[in-house]
């Protein structure tokens, strides 16, 4: 058996248990030494009543992008189930429901469909749920528990995660949901005996630390948590909501407060009123609510008040896809506003930079005193991965703030012109520095002043300053071996994880390629950015947009046009497409 | 009514003697010779001044016009934001720092044009700030557009016809917003305002000052100096401020009375 890399899927109707279902297996292969990244698909419409998706991919080590095909399809729905099958692997392996409660139509069943290599295994869910347990309703841990019999999967993992999941809801409903499990099991191990798989079991199971299952919002309500924010401020909108309702739920407790605002106009307005008196506050929104906050970000950057800000893409113009993945919010979150307007803007690449990147951002915002952008996406911000939990950084999380020295005292000149172009920054309530703040141009005083040679000298002031942040922001990370290479891939954000997985698997087919991974994305590391570049025949930009935006940021660094590589589909790009594209660049076909 | 030499005078060594001018800035006020906003301006900081609050424990943040100017006016940290959004930007500082008393301040246009939208929403989160809308009923910065609180039939260069909207009224607005603490006052008596914001300020709640003032460049016709001073009356002496629905009967029927018009006991 050669290394595990096998990717799950779960679909049925909502109301199937399909989403629970997904989230226990995750856990259950967590716990028992797999790495898991996992990320469902589910519909906009509340009462859709529409089809839910769970994918899951695991393996011995890190898993960094999802795959185009799926190795293994548990159908809960077979009518559901029949739109999967073009996403199958050729020798994939069907559990379904060879009994469900509603009849179906000749040719309905998922049975009638699948294509030769792939091997189905049928097992009757609903009827083991119910006589198992009295209920039907467990007919998804049926299903859990014949994918367990038929891949030998460690047992025991499984029943712990399903007490833990039901344990709030009694012990009867925990014996009903073990008992249908089992009775999945046992059947599967009956039935499919000369048929079972198996898959290698991890050797550190149990000897490393113990993973936690996060996505990527919580990781970044944690970051926030572990730099003590006090405030949130937030409007609901899809895909950012659920880091307000973490926070909701932990901020109370740690004399913080969350509050929904009447628009994300007044949630940033409310983060720098917050950061002018010197308490860090967030807010978090998506591409609509960003535009709102444009207005107000850049009076952030005028009048030099630190914000964090996270703007979780989703598929845009306007309304756009709410629940679909895009990056195509980068140019807006670089340049957008009016006048130039230079701020910094990241972007975490996985779950784990979702939690550094937001707990650090508090201290970048305080230091160059300027909102803080974090860019992430739909994808990124549900995925769900599982890691050590992690702890905040050494320097990350300090006070970032730069304060006025005594001697300045009754003599203080809010924005008083430095080498790096970082003012002091007096707090209200500091006796001995009162200064007014505006979104005026204003001179070193704080008051408006229009004069020609004042605005070229405080607008190259504040451009200075954010320019010296790159000192403190993360260098671009280079995976590629020293030497030419004939492509050079960049991406950013969650897209960033295909990139590199294309990378990996076309070196070892002997390719001379390499990936750049780039999480500042302003200002950016020119000399870095351009050093990879150099050594690189051709550079490839994937990315989930359909200008090319990192292309059209960077690009100009490059002698030659780079190579755009585009998908506005909604859905992560897939390590193969990157693959192709590579292989296409250098001149073979294929995969 | 005509101020005698002396009473003059003795009114200006009053006003010296109680220090009040330390409140002002340093910056010369750029609002127009006779605007009723030097009288607000006046009425704000003896309130400051009577209340001995710290200045460096005051924040006013503004939005954009006119009244938006006033921060670098005076002597207290200053958050001059951007058009309409001084109340969301007060909220963060006042939860950011309880100790410090917060000012919003801003005109018609920016409180109940473009920010229309946060003024009931900082009434019913009730968060202790002090919100001072300048009501001259027009555009006074753009020069001269016709506002969310301009009368009906009102000419402009933007209205040459004639306004055709019906104006807002905040006081009736605040009200029925749920305001815990709405005042009605006149930049005409600077003490009237001292003495609301004296209340209002130690009011724990979000309180609200509508205060009709000049425009004297723009509007010669309508919110005049010679108008106000006719129109503006005391709230009758009976009136019971406790009580939100008789104020909102009053106000319905009187648009004209000045004072404290309700304030929630708690």
């Amino acid at each position: 058996m050669g290394k595990l890399d096998i990717t799950i899927e779960i679909c049925g109707m909502s109301g199937d248990g399909t989403i629970a279902a997904g989230g226990l297996l995750n856990t259950a292969m967590s716990r028992a030494g797999w790495s898991v990244l996992a990320f469902d698909s589910y519909p906009a419409e509340i009462r859709g009543f529409g089809r839910c998706v769970t994918r899951s991919r695991f393996g011995e080590t890190k898993q960094i992008a999802l795959e185009d095909s799926t190795d293994v399809l548990i159908s809960l729905d077979d009518k559901q189930s029949l739109s999967r099958i073009p996403f199958l692997a050729d020798d994939a392996v069907v559990l379904f429901d060879n009994k469900p409660s509603a009849h179906l139509a000749e040719g309905e069943s998922i049975a009638a469909h699948v294509a030769p290599g792939m091997a189905l295994y049928g097992a009757p869910f609903l009827d083991l749920a119910s006589s198992a347990s009295g209920s039907g309703k467990g007919r998804n841990l049926a299903a859990l528990g014949a994918l367990a019999a038929i891949y030998n999967l460690p047992l025991d993992y499984f029943r712990e995660v399903i007490a833990a999941k039901f344990k709030s809801k009694g012990d009867r409903v925990v014996e009903a949901n073990h008992k249908s499990f089992d009775a999945g099991w046992e059947y599967a191990r009956e039935q499919f005996a000369d048929r079972i798989r198996g898959i290698p079991i991890p050797g550190t199971a149990g000897e490393e630390p113990e993973k936690l299952l996060l996505s990527g919002n919580v990781a970044i309500a944690e970051g926030a948590l572990a730099a003590n924010v006090k405030s949130y401020f937030g409007y609901p909108i899809t895909p950012a909501t659920p880091i307000m309702e973490y926070l909701a739920g932990k901020l109370p407790e740690r004399d913080g407060r969350v509050v929904q605002m009447e628009d994300e106009i007044s949630a940033i307005g409310a983060v720098l009123g917050s950061f002018f008196a010197g308490t860090r506050a967030m807010t978090a929104t998506s591409g609509p609510g960003f535009a709102l906050m444009t207005e107000l970000i850049t009076h952030g950057v005028m009048s030099e008040t630190p914000a964090v800000i996270v703007d979780a893409q989703r598929g845009g113009p306007a309304t756009g896809l709410p629940t679909k993945t895009e990056q195509s919010d980068l140019l807006a979150a670089v340049f957008g506003g009016p006048g130039d307007s230079a701020r910094i803007v990241i972007a975490p690449t996985d779950v784990t930079e979702c939690y550094h990147y937001t707990a650090k951002s508090f201290r970048l915002a305080e230091k160059y005193q300027t909102p803080v952008i974090i860019l992430t996406d739909f994808f990124l911000d549900n995925r769900v991965e599982n890691l050590v939990r992690p702890t905040s950084r050494p320097g990350d999380i300090e006070d970032g703030n730069v304060y006025p020295a005594i001697a300045d005292r009754w003599n203080y000149h809010r924005y008083r012109l430095t080498e790096s172009g970082i003012s002091p920054r007096a707090l209200p309530g500091m006796e001995g520095y009162i200064f007014p703040a505006t979104g005026l141009e204003h001179r070193q005083e704080g008051v408006p002043d229009f004069s020609p040679e004042n605005h070229m000298v405080m607008s190259q002031k504040r451009r200075t300053k954010i320019l010296s942040a790159l000192a403190d922001l993360e260098s671009p990370v280079e995976y590629a071996d020293p030497g030419r290479l004939d492509v050079g891939v960049i991406s950013w954000g969650s897209s960033f994880g295909a990139a590199l997985d294309a990378v990996n698997t076309a070196r070892e087919q002997g390719l001379r390629v390499g990936a750049l991974k780039v999480t500042t994305m302003y200002p950016y590391h020119a000399e870095e950015i351009r050093a990879f570049m150099s050594r690189c025949q051709e550079i490839l930009i994937p990315e989930l947009n359909l200008s090319g935006q990192l292309a059209t940021l960077i690009g100009h660094l490059f002698p030659k046009d780079v190579i755009r590589l585009n998908m506005v589909t909604g859905i992560p790009i897939y390590p193969s497409v990157i693959l192709v594209k590579i292989r296409e660049i250098i001149g073979v076909q294929g995969r | 009514m005509k101020t005698s030499g002396k009473a003059l005078a003795q009114k200006v060594e009053r006003i010296e003697a109680s220090e009040v001018f330390s409140i002002r800035s340093d910056e010369l006020p750029t609002w127009c010779p006779g605007c009723g906003y030097f009288g607000i301006h006046f009425g704000i900081n003896n309130a400051i001044q009577q209340l001995a609050l710290l200045h460096h424990q005051v924040v006013v943040v503004s939005g954009i016009g006119c009244a938006g100017r006033y921060p670098f006016f005076s002597h207290t940290y200053g958050l001059h934001t951007v058009h309409g959004r001084a109340l969301p930007v007060a909220t963060g500082v006042k939860l950011a720092n309880p100790e410090l008393t917060v000012l919003a301040v801003g005109g018609d246009g920016d409180g109940l044009g473009i920010g229309g939208g946060h003024f009931p929403h900082a009434a019913r989160r009730d968060i202790n700030i002090n919100y001072i809308l300048f009501d001259n009923a027009i555009y006074g910065l753009t020069k001269g557009q016709p506002s969310p609180s301009t009368p009906v039939g009102f000419k402009t260069k933007a209205s040459p016809q004639g306004t055709r909207e019906q104006p807002l009224n905040a006081t009736l607005l605040a009200l029925s917003y749920g305001a815990s603490f709405v005042a009605r006052l006149f930049a005409g008596d600077p003490e009237g305002i001292t003495r609301a914001l004296t209340a209002g300020i130690r009011h724990e709640g979000f309180s609200f000052y509508h205060v009709y003032t000049t425009c004297v460049t723009f509007d010669k016709q309508n919110r005049t100096w010679d108008h106000l001073k006719k129109s503006v009356h005391a709230l009758p002496e009976n009136h019971d401020r406790t009580d939100r629905g008789r104020a909102i009967e009053h106000v319905l029927r009187d648009n004209d009375s000045l004072g404290i018009i309700y304030q929630e006991s708690r």
